[in-house]
């Protein structure tokens, strides 16, 4: 009985060894991993927990050159950015890279989505912990105020509630659309 | 794909006020950080103590916000429902954007040492919780 058992367990891990590299299951470990662990940290995730009201986010594929692209200051939800673009800094525009962390304190503005033409809420979150990131610097001032106004002024260093101050790179997290009524 | 969904801001208003308003410091969810005062649980408190009320729509956030009076008087009346319906007193009314015009031209020059006094009559005048 034992023997069988053996046998049909080598059977299985020896099959599956062949299947499978261990690269592409690290691979998959880690993307699972981390990308739980993004979820409950996003802004949206939090907001969306106590919000029945969804809509989708547009989809970038519909977007084309600059304003489609992410790692461009010219993208679409870039419109009131103003540091290093996550995206060109090991993260994506909702994540920071690894090693950082998420500031929950924020810059919000809206930027209008040339694909449907609707206004979204935007959050520029700084990701603190690293040095400057240097890459795909963007200064993009839309609703900006001067310094003056505190709040409204992205050329702060915004890593407030971390615990680092380091300021590394900054994401644009859609929190919704931003529509009058 | 992990953010199919955002939550919809279309209802109306304050709620897309304070989303670019406040939302940035207070957070989505009126807890505030280490640095930001917590809204959730805790601010209508303020309404339950002589001088709290205007103590409220003088803090800077408010009468600083880039907002008119009637704006500013709207999300003021919103976050207070939305994330401290509990201490709200039951004969509450609404400011109003006249209220709040005269507040905040008032300005509230030592914050900490009014809310602190505030918080301490809180404590030993109105135990609520």
């Amino acid at each position: 009985m034992t023997d069988r058992l053996d046998r049909l367990c080598e059977r299985l891990t020896r099959g599956f060894a062949r299947r499978t590299s261990r690269r592409a299951f690290f691979t998959r470990l880690g993307t699972l991993l981390v990308g739980v662990a993004g979820v409950p940290v996003l802004p949206v995730a939090r907001a969306a927990a106590d919000d029945d009201a969804r809509v989708p986010v547009p989809d970038d594929a519909a977007l084309h050159g600059d304003v489609g692209d992410p790692s461009s200051c010219n993208y679409w939800r870039h419109c009131a950015i103003d540091g290093f673009l996550c995206s060109c800094c090991g993260g994506s525009q909702n994540t920071c890279p690894p090693g950082t962390e998420m500031s929950p304190v924020t810059w919000i503005g809206t930027c209008r989505n040339p694909a449907d033409g609707k206004d979204y809420v935007i959050s520029y979150n700084d990701c603190c912990g690293q040095t400057l990131c240097m890459r795909c610097r963007c200064t993009r001032t839309e609703a900006e105020r001067p310094v003056y106004v505190t709040m409204k002024n992205n050329d702060l260093l915004w890593c407030f509630g971390t615990k680092s101050r380091a300021v590394n790179c900054s994401v644009a997290v859609v929190l919704g659309v931003a529509t009058r009524s | 794909m992990l953010l199919a969904v955002v939550p919809a801001l279309a209802t109306g208003g304050a709620e897309l006020d304070y989303a670019v308003t406040c939302q940035g410091c207070h957070l989505g969810d009126g807890s505030g950080t280490d640095t930001v005062p917590r809204l959730a649980g805790s601010v209508a408190r303020f309404l339950r103590v002589p001088g709290g009320r205007e103590y409220v729509a003088r803090v800077p956030g408010v009468a600083q916000a880039p907002l008119d009076d009637a704006a500013t008087a709207g999300v003021l009346n919103w976050m207070l429902k939305r994330f401290d319906a509990e201490h709200l007193p039951a004969d509450f009314v609404p400011y109003s954007a006249t209220e709040i015009g005269t507040l905040r031209r008032a300005p509230l020059i030592d914050v900490q040492t009014v809310r602190r006094r505030l918080l301490d009559a809180l404590e030993h005048d109105a135990p609520t919780r």
